[in-house]
């Protein structure tokens, strides 16, 4: 399999390209995307986090994802590399293409134009499924992220369930429950518990 | 017990990791979006990071909780109080305090410690560990100097002018998101850092009464922090900067109109020396690299 790091060094962050490349590696292996080529940009001029990723229209089945630093970064030791971060944005972008490849999401959006709900939707699918792979989650950090994009209510916390325990949906199904968490927020009350009673 | 504690031996467990305001000016990252589509980076609910944002920024307000705590215990305690156990008639300590100064900071402490816990509990709402994030000193800095006077300008003016627009923006953030919690917590902090605002204009006022030299000196030391802690523009009235600059309960809190168009400026002059900094930083590595032989991106075949 062939993967790509662009750069190849870093000079606004220590991070390593070696490092980025075996992560990869190891989850294309995991997720079966080990025919395809894969190819990581990283911008490393700025902090933020986002990660997008594209499959080459013109059928060879490239994977081109593009991150931003803060994808791979450990937020305790800023510009430095963090593997579990490298891991989950990787997994979450990785898991994304197989989803667009092996058929389903042939309707998404490419990832610039996906409405923020759907793609707190995709987040939380991906997310559950890299936990079943055993990638360190936390899983509070995914319902927060899906309750901000879904309102804070009892019937989006079940529809987070949902999404973060399947394994096999579509398009369609993901999207029809994000409508049902977004619908549930506007006709339903705000959520019935709240913050942790621990000290 | 010690007195003026030295800000390397705060106590923090091994969760904790710390940097410095050389480490953190000396990154040279901005953040911009890499085809520069993005024109405000205010933090809201439409951000596409606004979750991972406002979790960093409620960190963020959490050891600098700890912090202000660690500062107003120490200026309860580093300072002599005026007049205590004194012969009537006797020379007090310079830097001596009114004792109702003292309580003021106790009850700053309290208030702090009540934020202190009410923030690990946003955090865990949030998903954010406690340590998540690396821990920024510089506020226990601005609490260590030897005139109570300075930490009253640094501290209560500056930094909790600083908390005031911090917790306006989370609420804002957690008002417009629907989050019942954030919003509810942010604005009951709100209402804390805005009576100990005002209590450090009012010490301030009353202690420098007959000395106007002290005065000054405390004033320019405030605008001094004020400009670091806007954190190269991390806070200003500008839709570049994350945070914004809450001028009505600024107002509330004992400033100015005029005090508060300073803060802004001095903000906005941060913001701007930051860009300046980031784009020599920027050629600086442009150069760097055109003046090495190039090398091509590798790949590897695993």
């Amino acid at each position: 399999m062939t993967i790509t790091v662009i750069p190849e060094t870093f000079s606004f962050v220590s991070f390593d390209a070696d490092s980025i490349r075996r992560i990869a590696g190891e989850l294309a292996i995991e997720l079966g995307l080990e025919d395809h080529a894969i190819s990581i940009e990283v911008d490393e001029t700025t902090p933020l986090a986002r990660t997008t990723v594209a499959i080459d229209p013109h059928g060879s089945g490239e994977i081109s994802i593009r991150a931003d630093s803060g994808a791979f970064e450990d937020t305790r030791r800023p510009r430095h590399q963090s593997e579990t971060a490298t891991k989950t944005s990787l997994g979450r972008v990785l898991l994304r293409a197989r989803d667009r490849l092996t058929g389903g999401f042939g309707q998404a959006p490419a990832d610039d134009d996906l409405p923020l709900p759907r793609t707190a939707a995709w987040e939380t699918y991906s997310i559950g499924r890299l936990e079943r792979l055993g990638v360190p989650v936390n899983r509070q950090r995914w319902l927060y992220n899906f309750r901000n994009r879904h309102g804070f209510s009892d019937s989006g916390d079940t529809a987070f369930d949902r999404l973060w325990r399947s394994d096999n949906l579509t398009w369609d199904e993901l999207g029809a429950i994000s409508d049902e968490a977004l619908a549930g927020a506007r006709t339903g009350g705000p959520k019935s518990s709240g913050l942790s009673s621990a000290g | 017990m010690r007195k003026f504690f030295p800000v390397e031996e705060l106590a923090r467990d091994e969760r904790f990791s710390s940097v410095n305001m050389k480490e953190r000016f000396g990154d040279p990252r901005l953040p911009t979006s890499s085809d520069g589509s993005r024109s405000t980076f205010r933090l809201t609910p439409s951000r596409r990071d606004a979750s991972d944002g406002a979790r960093a920024l409620m960190h963020g307000i959490f050891v600098g909780e700890i912090q202000a705590l660690e500062g107003a215990g120490r200026t309860c305690f580093d300072f002599e109080t005026e007049n205590l156990g004194r012969t009537p008639g006797a020379r007090t300590d310079e830097m001596a305090v009114p004792f109702a100064l003292k309580l003021d900071m106790a009850r700053q402490c309290w208030d702090e410690a009540r934020h202190v816990e009410i923030s690990v509990k946003l955090s865990d709402w949030m998903g954010t560990e406690i340590g998540q994030y690396a821990e920024n000193t510089v506020l226990f800095e601005a609490a260590c100097s030897s005139d109570p006077v300075l930490r009253l300008a640094g501290v209560n003016r500056a930094l909790e002018g600083l908390a005031i627009d911090v917790f306006t923006t989370m609420k804002e953030f957690g008002d417009m998101a629907g989050d019942p919690y954030l919003e509810f917590c942010e604005d009951w902090m709100l209402a804390d850092e805005v009576t100990h605002v005002k209590m450090g204009s009012d010490w301030l006022r009353k202690v420098t009464e007959k000395d106007p030299e002290r005065r000054k000196n405390a004033l320019e030391f405030q605008g001094i922090v004020d400009k670091l802690f806007s954190y190269g523009g991390t806070r200003s009235e500008s839709q570049e900067s994350p945070i914004g600059l809450a001028r009505r309960f600024r107002e509330l809190a004992g400033f100015s109109h005029d005090e508060v168009d300073s803060i802004n400026e001095l903000s906005l002059q941060a913001l701007n020396e930051r860009k300046v900094a980031v784009a020599q930083m920027r050629d600086a590595d442009a150069f760097a690299r055109a003046s090495t032989p190039h090398s091509a991106p590798h790949s590897a075949q695993e």
